[in-house]
């Protein structure tokens, strides 16, 4: 039963993707909205105020899962539509590596930067 | 009584051969065409009257067997059970049931909808063998349970929800709506325990989660028929069980012998056969 499992990962994972997605876009692309509440951000999108966010572990741990949670759905995603139009069980199993594969390089490239400044 | 002069229909015909050799093309026949005259009607007319090779499939000519699926303008219907008024043109054409291979003409080849129907064990299992070998009475059911899965019973497997499915289209390898309502229709029948050996096979990566619901074959089907539901249920049962939601319930049991009961009028003595 682990295909369900993993569909109804892939489906959380949207869910998901526009919660966080949705935190990032209010706080750094919609400070007029934030100061309209009375939260008033310097400069969200400034460089500073990225690396300052990126070294407070709420900010990295929210990064780290979108970042996880896109690469999962894009990719389920893309294996499914490559798999529809292929015809051979062996060519899937293929996909189905070189998908993982991507996905965990792309997962260690993209969290290597809040990681290392965390621990710096 | 004023007799109907009968209009003049073009049926362009898809013709293939395989032993020719040439690819599929389509020929044209003019058939005269009548208030109440069915496409298989005017297949019938042609085959008759102007080329005997013509192939299709025809059984019943009453939407029950399920044979004479085909493509006609553009649509899976069945030929016995789609007048040629209905379609509003003067020209038809008719090719054999897409996403399946052709044998001959219209006829398309239903071995992997069969497969398929296969794979998925439509018959009820249980675990009693004893009773399923040797029975000694019908299983009980409630008529609300049967409500649940009746409409899927009524399937004629004439493959043309398969062919109007855009996922069969493109994903080989996909079950299709046939098997998959199927599956549902077993997988809901108190009856029945055989889930589990049900489940791997629609919990694949071109099982049930490949459905789309785009609901083409609830409106293709000529039995009106709603396979779309029937695998969106399939999947409400394969999410309850891949998270252990799915209540136990124990399979209905075997009927009770009909007791013995006297009649509240007796037989007239006239009727009543004289032991004497």
């Amino acid at each position: 039963m682990w295909r369900t499992r993993l569909h109804f990962l892939f489906l959380f994972a949207g869910v998901a993707i526009a919660v966080l997605l949705g935190i990032h876009m209010v706080t750094l692309h919609l400070d007029a909205i934030l100061g309209f509440f009375g939260v008033n951000a310097a400069d969200p999108t400034g460089w500073l105020s990225m690396i300052g966010r990126a070294s407070q572990g709420v900010w990295a741990s929210l990064y780290i899962a979108l970042l996880a949670f896109v690469l999962y759905h894009a990719l389920y995603g893309l294996r499914g539509v490559i798999l529809e139009v292929t015809t051979s069980v062996r060519t899937e199993r293929v996909i189905t590596r070189v998908f993982i594969g991507v996905g965990i390089l792309a997962f260690i490239w993209g969290s290597y930067v809040p990681v290392a400044l965390l621990s710096s | 009584m004023t007799e109907v002069s009968p209009e003049q229909v073009t049926f362009k015909i898809q013709r293939y051969n395989p032993e020719g050799g040439s690819p599929p093309h389509l020929q044209e026949f003019t058939v005269p065409a009548s208030k109440g005259m069915t496409v298989l009607d005017g297949l019938i007319y042609i085959k008759e009257n102007l080329d005997s090779t013509l192939a299709f499939r025809t059984s019943c000519r009453m939407a029950i067997c399920g044979s004479c699926g085909m493509l006609i303008n553009n649509y899976p219907h069945l030929a016995c059970h789609t007048q040629i008024e209905e379609l509003k043109s003067n020209t038809l054409t008719i090719k054999s049931l897409p996403n399946m291979p052709i044998i001959k003409d219209l006829v398309a080849d239903l071995t992997p909808l069969f497969d398929n129907h296969k794979l998925v064990k439509p018959y009820i299992i249980r675990q009693d063998s004893g009773e399923m070998e040797n029975p000694t009475a019908e299983f009980t059911q409630p008529p609300q349970e049967l409500n649940t899965f009746l409409q899927f019973a009524y399937c004629i497997k004439c493959g043309i929800c398969v062919s109007a499915c855009p996922t069969s289209a493109s994903d080989e390898l996909f079950l299709g709506p046939q098997a998959l309502a199927q599956c549902y229709r077993y997988c809901a029948d108190g009856r029945d325990e055989g889930q589990l050996e049900r489940f791997p096979v629609v919990d694949t990566d071109h099982g049930a989660w490949r459905c789309h619901l785009a609901g083409a074959c609830s409106e293709a089907c000529p039995k009106g028929l709603d396979p779309a539901l029937a695998i969106q249920l399939l999947k409400r049962q394969l999410a309850s069980q891949a998270f252990g939601l799915r209540k136990k319930q124990a399979p209905s049991t075997v009927a009770s012998p009909p007791t013995e009961t006297e009649p509240k009028v007796p037989f007239p003595e006239f009727t009543a056969k004289s032991s004497k």
